[in-house]
């Protein structure tokens, strides 16, 4: 993996790698806590497991000899141990159960999808990530263990909601910063706390329209700003999904 | 080109990907080829696009929204290596991988047969050791002329040993291996360890004659397990190469290709292990059978994985579509 200029530099959305075309990905990595609240979740699933096979051992293979029951409890201790992790991950192309549960997701380190021996590699060695695992994801920009780093892999928060692109049109001169606040108030509007902070930011926002580009706002009520606004420079909702 | 201009132009395009996208997730099928083209073509337009707006929209919900689209893209459209079938994998990879390990194998032969050596030296002018390592009452039966091995057969189900010695090999391989990534500690300790045990459990049974039983009972498992277990040991040694010395490479590369031939060769060679356990429990303990059938399986059984691992490796097949193409795949940088 190569690491684009200011990789590492984990801002709130991740760490940039380099992908096709040597264009920069942005890639929410998961960080040593959700990773290891997930781990967690996964061991217990693990103890649960192996309490479940010997009650189905004992229960369901009540009438073949005690040795057998054994033999079969021995193999399906083996297999959860080592097997549980990759066979998981194989499986369900990068998800354990506690993954499923913190939304995490195993991916390549260019963001593709893991195959499936760098996800048996990164899960081999998980024996002794449990010493050394968990220092080395703090540390690490990219917040990979041995296993990670063995294998080429990294671990991301999957499917983060993203603000839906409400503008149809932006009045000229407007940067990026005015068009991000007025989406992200245009789009979170309904969930603030405190409605009038909503209304006040609006009503900065529909004077700077109005100074920017005035026929954007003209013949609109003003006393709703949020629906001035809305009608200002949003996009119809038939157009807005993308 | 104002933002809502670049939102208006592009948007086809990537609503296009993503309804193409969510059909090639939901029935992979279900895309022709011509699609899959359309796709490949409008992942790259929509990754160029998420530059562009990364760079000069940078918080804005159509940077954030082609984030998410180009990452989807990128997980669904390139893989991190190429799918090697299960006979590709035998006939092709494995050959391939285990060429490279030989060097790493000859040194833990190397490494095995010094420690034997100690240990049996060791054991010999020390016999109080034998009696540590085998315990008083394993001495106390060889004393007796019998082997501690024959509990295997006369106080414990053969089921039972048979998966208990399998899952404990299979441990003992698994652990060599991936010990590997602390720097080839842990597999050195194991060849070190198994070695000097070997020689001084020899010298142990030299010293109550019982020395042929022993030979006897280890002649159809003893020769493929110990193999087994250095080759595993000498993958974690290759590991631990990669990581200490990887050369002009940069070393997450160096210990990615490591491990990659190191895992071929551990998942080609974990299966004999059952073998061997069922060998070791129902065949090795057997007094009924000759010494020599035991030795000729056990011969055989090396021969065997020797000769699928020293092959000359075969072509990959290639998997190519019925007009003679292959078959469409978006490459990732690497």
């Amino acid at each position: 993996m190569r690491e684009a200029p200011g990789a590492g530099d984990l801002g709130e959305d991740g760490a940039t790698v380099l992908g096709l075309d040597n264009i920069g990905l942005r890639l929410p990595i998961a960080g040593a806590g959700s990773r290891t609240l997930a781990a967690f979740v996964d061991y217990l699933c693990i103890g649960l497991g192996m309490l479940l096979w010997i009650l189905l051992v004992l229960v369901v293979f009540s009438w073949t000899s005690p040795a057998l029951r054994v033999a079969l409890l021995i193999c399906g201790w083996f297999l959860l141990e080592w097997g549980y992790f990759a066979g998981f991950e194989i499986a369900s192309g990068g998800h354990t159960l506690g993954k499923r549960a913190l939304r995490l997701h195993v991916v390549s380190a260019e963001g593709g999808e893991a195959g499936s021996g760098a996800l048996l590699i990164r899960n081999l060695v998980r024996l002794f990530d449990v010493l050394v695992g968990v220092p080395l994801m703090a540390f690490d920009p990219l917040a990979r263990r041995l296993g990670d780093r063995l294998a080429g892999t990294l671990v991301i928060h999957q499917d983060r909601p993203w603000q839906p692109v409400v503008l149809g049109r932006t009045p000229p001169g407007w940067g990026p910063r005015e068009v991000a606040a007025a989406e992200a108030l245009l789009a979170r509007a309904g969930e603030l706390a405190d409605p009038g902070a909503g209304q006040d930011l609006a009503r900065r926002l529909l004077a700077r329209v109005e100074r920017d580009a005035p026929g954007f706002v003209a013949g609109l009520d003003f006393r709703d700003p949020l629906r001035a606004l809305r009608l200002a420079l949003e996009v119809p909702p038939a157009a807005r999904e993308i | 080109m104002d933002y809502a201009r670049f939102v208006r132009l592009r948007r086809p395009i990537w609503q296009s990907f993503e309804r193409r996208l969510a059909i090639s997730r939901r029935m992979p099928r279900g895309l022709a080829y011509d699609d899959l083209q359309e796709l490949a073509l409008e992942y790259r337009q929509v990754l160029h696009d998420h530059a562009l707006a990364a760079a000069r929209y940078p918080g804005t919900g159509a940077a954030r929204q082609l984030a998410a689209l180009a990452l989807a893209g990128t997980h669904r459209l390139t893989r991190g290596a190429e799918r090697v079938g299960a006979r590709d994998l035998v006939t092709h990879a494995f050959p391939r991988a285990f060429r490279r390990q030989l060097p790493a194998l000859a040194l833990a032969a190397g490494l095995f047969a010094l420690a034997a050596f100690c240990g049996l030296v060791v054991a010999a002018l020390q016999p109080a050791l034998g009696t540590m390592l085998l315990g008083p009452k394993a001495v106390e039966e060889l004393a007796q002329g019998r082997l501690w091995t024959q509990a295997l057969t006369t106080t414990v189900p053969p089921v039972v040993s048979s998966s208990g010695i399998a899952t404990n090999n299979l441990s003992v391989a698994l652990v060599a291996w991936s010990g590997g990534v602390l720097g080839g500690i842990v597999p050195l300790y194991i060849i070190l360890l198994n070695g000097a045990m070997l020689g001084a459990l020899a010298s142990v049974t030299l010293h109550y004659s019982m020395a042929g039983a022993l030979l006897e009972f280890i002649a159809a498992h003893g020769p493929l397990e110990i193999t087994l277990t250095l080759v595993a040991s000498a993958c974690g040694l290759s590991l631990g190469r990669a990581l200490v010395a990887a050369g002009d490479r940069p070393r997450g590369l160096a210990l990615r290709e490591a491990a990659r031939d190191a895992l071929v060769v551990l998942v080609c060679s974990l299966p004999w292990f059952v073998v061997l356990a069922l060998v070791e429990t129902l065949v090795s303990p057997s007094p009924s059978l000759p010494v020599w059938l035991k030795l000729l399986l056990g011969c055989a059984l090396l021969l065997l994985y020797l000769a699928l691992a020293l092959r000359p490796p075969l072509p990959l097949r290639q998997e190519m579509r019925a007009d003679g193409l292959a078959p469409l795949r978006v490459e990732a940088a690497d």
